[in-house]
């Protein structure tokens, strides 16, 4: 076992902290109250190799892999959590694209995704429910050369910033009837629904996708007839979760920095707060969830790039992380005291942050079911 | 046009808090810290990119470093740089910026004919501001300190902007030379993941003593002129000087204090 | 060793630089360093000018206490050009064998300096803070490392001059009085070879207001600035010396100042080089992220106010008299 990261991880590492303090910071207050995501950045990222991570290099993309994307999502996300969140379905778009693709489709729509020239979404949750796939109603009806859609997607990461859609849609029945396809926001009968007005990752677009007679060329089929729940699934367990994870990680990240920072600089009784043992658990503990979160995560990465899968180990990084953070973040909250609960501090953004990350990518619950399962099957 | 860049290894400025000084051996206990480009390097090697955008050549980068910082030499490297030299021996150590200078500049003259020697000013640790200049006394070349701006054609001489007290000069000088550059100068780029990726195959050589000239004995702890008596943390807290004239006795005490500090 | 020889040389030189006709200070402080510091070495203390008609300069000059003044008068010297000065001097030093050289670490300094010491094959210390002579003549230079977070002490123990420059402002200015030291003409030794470049043009640029962020020089008001109107003088303040307006949170609540002029723990962060409080008390949560000026200054009423204790220069009044006085002597000053 090799806990080290190698030069090219630690110098990809430093570089994207160096673009996301100068790039990212002057448009946090904006988005933070706006709720809007910044477009002018998807380029930029784009340049930097972000949006193409995972992405192999004969379509635009740098393939440098789960891990590096875990450490590009973890860099962003200790800056402003909102751009990785944006950015982690726009990987989870690219992945689907990449794993379950013919080349027709992989060539047309990953360089774009690749270059910045677009966001991609992947949207599975219908009104009906997120964590009942299986009973979704979005339904696509094959009609001569074209599938006719008709439904709606919420809460959808990146709805109204970008323009190539992963959707999954009923096209029989029972489980084995989804199937997944690729929407341009173009094509006749897509349309924009509403924008969610989240309490935290404020700068990440959620939003509706609705679908009137939605005309997909049949060659925008993702994979095949029925494989749709399955694309679903090891989607966000290979992609989605680890993602998510990564986000957690980077406001672990932040907020272990600035409850140092408040527990050195604030002073009581003579002296830094650093020195009060209650102080002092509270930093043990942000510190031991921020250490454990990573290796968890990391491990994710790492493994998914050896080939290996990754399901319990991915629902174990993503419910641990989430939860992680949400706890770190009020324990930061508890060291600032009342300054906590004041806007002007970035501790209450970090824990709605923290917040809005465990029921995105899949409900805690969900993933609990997943670990059960492998609690039960693993080897002791 | 062929030009090489010096850069120096730093420990990471953000980490600096973690410094330790070791209260018996005298010396500064900087385990654990990582190193980086010294920040003003990083704007030499922006202007060196830049000049190479124009008129094309070949940048070099040029260290004296223990070998341990061969990740930030791929980090020049990524930045755009072609290949990069390391200057590495134990006998190096110690060296004051005389002996820095004289082994930087062997090491330029086995590297050949050149057209100039970016740095920058001074690093973030030592912050002495010497090696540039003593770079060029050694290689006998005009040098300019604190550059500012840097236009250079093909052929002849370049023009150069250096920064004075409340104002800047315009220089006329021919190459080869050395400009030790202000972080004025420009704004470094970025390293993108591309780069990161391009750069793993640029070479980095490393030359120890033997691979150099170095006759003259200034080099190393024991050969340096200069020699540390003591390192010690300065008094944390300010001590105020609480004046007592009147307002305008007091105003012109500060003003003169501002004066002679260069702030106006 | 070093011997101590008694002889009528100057054996501390301090290189003193002038612009548009006007002694540079920091020359001066270090000359008053210098014959301070001489004591029991009895050593004798010479200026050291380069230039093109500077008489009355060094006539200027002797009214600082030298022994002598060593100058070079060639048109050749009138631009600087770092090659040709340290030809120069290190013509006059390898014949007349300094112990000691001090130079300001002024822009010209930082530029002759290095290349002087590599030619004489000597050590130099760089930004001195402080600088002590030993009995048997060691110079020991108090250089600040690492951002000023740790102190080294140098010596230059086998090679002549021991030399350092030193920042301006660190010592202090003597006072003139009447002229007691000889001077002495170095021979000219230049040929146009030695101007090894041609500066075109030398202009003044106005100094220009920046960022908070990134601005060297930030001037903070706090509550006991009263009134909208009096927040003017903070203002004019900052303008003048070329900064940015910072604040404690009552004046953004009293809306003289923006929010994002607001410094401290839940505001901005700044790293100026100068910081000058007005009218604010000085509590931690304002001051506690600002380390890094060379020179902090607190202007308030009361002379118990917490400012006081976290700078180097306090100035005790009322701010509506001091910054108005403060104006127009930095205008005066500074020739505007």
């Amino acid at each position: 076992m090799d806990f080290k990261f190698s030069d090219r991880e630690e110098l990809l590492r430093k570089s994207i902290r160096e673009w996301a303090e100068k790039e990212i910071t002057p448009r946090m207050e904006a988005m933070e109250e706006t709720g809007e995501f910044p477009n002018e950045l998807v380029k930029p990222m784009a340049d930097m190799g972000i949006n193409g991570v995972i992405t192999p290099k004969e379509y635009g993309g740098t393939g440098m892999g789960h891990l590096a994307r875990i450490i590009v999502l973890e860099e962003l996300g200790r800056v402003c959590p909102a751009i990785p969140m944006g950015m982690q379905v726009h990987h989870m778009c690219t992945y689907a694209l990449n794993t379950w693709g013919n080349e027709e489709q992989k060539k047309k729509y990953l360089p774009g995704l690749a270059k910045g020239e677009t966001m991609g979404v992947v949207a599975v949750t219908d009104p009906s429910g997120g964590s009942d796939v299986g009973g979704m109603q979005t339904a696509a009806k094959l009609e001569g050369d074209k599938y006719i859609v008709n439904g709606r997607k919420c809460f959808s990461t990146n709805a109204h910033v970008s323009d190539t859609w992963i959707v999954i849609a009923r096209t029989g029945e029972g489980r084995k009837g989804l199937s997944a396809f690729i929407i341009e926001q173009g094509f006749p009968g897509a349309k924009l629904g509403r924008k969610e007005d989240k309490v935290g990752l404020r700068g990440a677009n959620t939003g509706e996708l609705v679908f009137q007679d939605c005309e997909v060329p049949k060659e925008n089929l993702l994979g095949e007839e029925g494989n749709g729940m399955n694309i679903a699934v090891r989607d966000i367990i290979e992609c989605g979760r680890p993602g998510m994870a990564s986000v957690a990680l980077g406001i672990l990240g932040a907020t272990l920095a600035e409850a140092a920072k408040f527990a050195n600089e604030r002073t009581a009784y003579g002296n830094p707060i650093s020195k009060l043992q209650l102080i002092q658990d509270h930093l043990a503990s942000i510190f031991a969830d921020r250490e454990l979160a990573r290796l968890a995560t990391y491990r994710v990465g790492w493994m998914m790039d050896q080939g290996m899968r990754v399901d319990a180990e991915s629902a174990l990084a993503k419910s641990f992380s989430c939860e992680a953070a949400a706890r770190a973040a009020r324990r930061a909250i508890e060291i600032h005291g009342s300054y906590g609960i004041m806007k002007e501090y970035p501790v209450q953004r970090l824990l709605r942050d923290a917040l809005v990350t465990i029921p995105a990518g899949g409900t805690a619950e969900i993933a609990k079911l997943v670990l059960s399962r492998a609690a039960l099957t693993a080897e002791t | 046009m062929r030009i090489i860049v010096c850069l120096k290894p730093v420990p990471e400025p953000r980490q600096w808090h973690r410094l330790m000084l070791d209260p018996e051996t005298r010396t500064l206990l900087r385990e654990g810290i990582p190193a980086t480009v010294n920040p003003l390097d990083k704007h030499a090697l922006e202007a060196a990119l830049r000049l190479r955008e124009g008129m094309g050549g070949e940048i070099i980068i040029l260290s004296m470093a223990p070998r341990d910082t061969i990740p930030v030499l791929k980090e020049a490297l990524a930045m755009g740089a072609d290949r990069a030299v390391l200057l590495s021996d134990r006998a190096f150590a110690g060296s004051d910026t005389l002996g820095t200078a004289y082994v930087l500049s062997q090491a330029v003259r086995s590297l050949g004919e050149y057209d100039v020697i970016l740095c920058g000013n001074e690093t973030i640790d030592g912050g002495t501001a010497q090696v540039s200049a003593q770079v060029a006394e050694f290689l006998e070349v005009p040098n300019l300190m604190h550059v500012s701006g840097i236009e250079a054609a093909r052929e002849g001489p370049f023009q150069v902007k250096t920064r004075i007290e409340r104002g800047y000069r315009a220089i006329e000088i021919d190459p080869p030379m050395v400009l030790s550059v202000v972080k004025e100068v420009n704004v470094p780029r970025y390293v993108t993941m591309m780069n990161i990726l391009e750069a793993e195959d640029k070479e980095i050589r490393v030359w120890s003593s033997n691979d150099l000239d170095l006759t003259e004995p200034i080099v190393g702890l024991e050969n340096s002129p200069t020699r540390m008596a003591d390192l010690f943390l300065p008094e944390k807290r300010r001590k105020a000087q609480l004046l007592e004239q009147d307002a305008e006795g007091q105003a012109r005490v500060l003003a003169d204090r501002l004066h002679r500090l260069g702030f106006c | 060793m070093s011997r101590i020889m008694e002889t009528i040389e100057s054996r501390i030189w301090v290189f003193v630089e002038h612009r548009q006709g006007r002694l540079v200070e920091v020359g001066l402080e270090l000359i008053k360093k210098a014959l301070d510091l001489r004591g029991p070495t009895g050593w004798k203390v010479a200026a050291v000018l380069l230039g093109h008609g500077i008489s009355s300069l060094v006539e200027e000059t002797l009214r600082y206490g030298v022994d002598e003044v060593l100058a070079a008068d060639d048109p050749l010297l009138e631009e600087f050009c770092n090659q040709a000065y340290v030809r120069t001097l290190a013509e006059a030093a390898g014949k007349r064998r300094p112990e000691v050289l001090l130079l300001g670490a002024t822009a010209l300094g930082v530029d002759l300096a290095p290349r002087l010491a590599a030619r004489l094959r000597t050590g130099l210390s760089a930004h001195c803070i402080d600088l002590e002579l030993t009995d048997s003549g060691e110079l020991l230079a108090v250089v600040p490392g690492w951002g000023g977070s740790v102190m080294a002490r140098i010596s230059c123990p086998g090679t002549r001059p021991q030399m350092a420059t030193v920042k301006p402002g660190v010592f202090e200015m003597p006072r003139p009085g009447s002229p007691v030291g000889r001077t002495i003409h170095l021979k000219p030794v230049l040929d146009a070879k030695d101007i090894a470049y041609r500066v075109t043009a030398v202009y003044r640029e106005e100094v220009r207001q920046s960022g908070l962020d990134t601005a060297d020089v930030v001037v903070s008001g706090g509550w006991g600035v009263g009134t909208a109107e009096n927040w003017g003088l903070i203002r004019e303040l900052a303008s003048i010396l070329g900064g940015a307006v910072g604040a404690t949170r009552p004046p953004v609540d009293e809306g003289w100042a923006d929010e994002h002029q607001m410094i401290g723990t839940s505001g901005r962060t700044v790293k100026p080089k100068l910081y000058i409080g007005v009218a604010l008390s000085g509590h931690m949560h304002h001051l506690v992220g600002i380390k890094t000026p060379e020179l902090m200054v607190g202007i308030n009423k009361d002379p118990k106010a917490p400012i006081f204790d976290h700078c180097d220069l306090g100035l005790v009044g009322d701010f509506k008299e001091i910054v108005p006085a403060l104006i127009k002597a930095v205008k005066e000053i500074s020739g505007r």
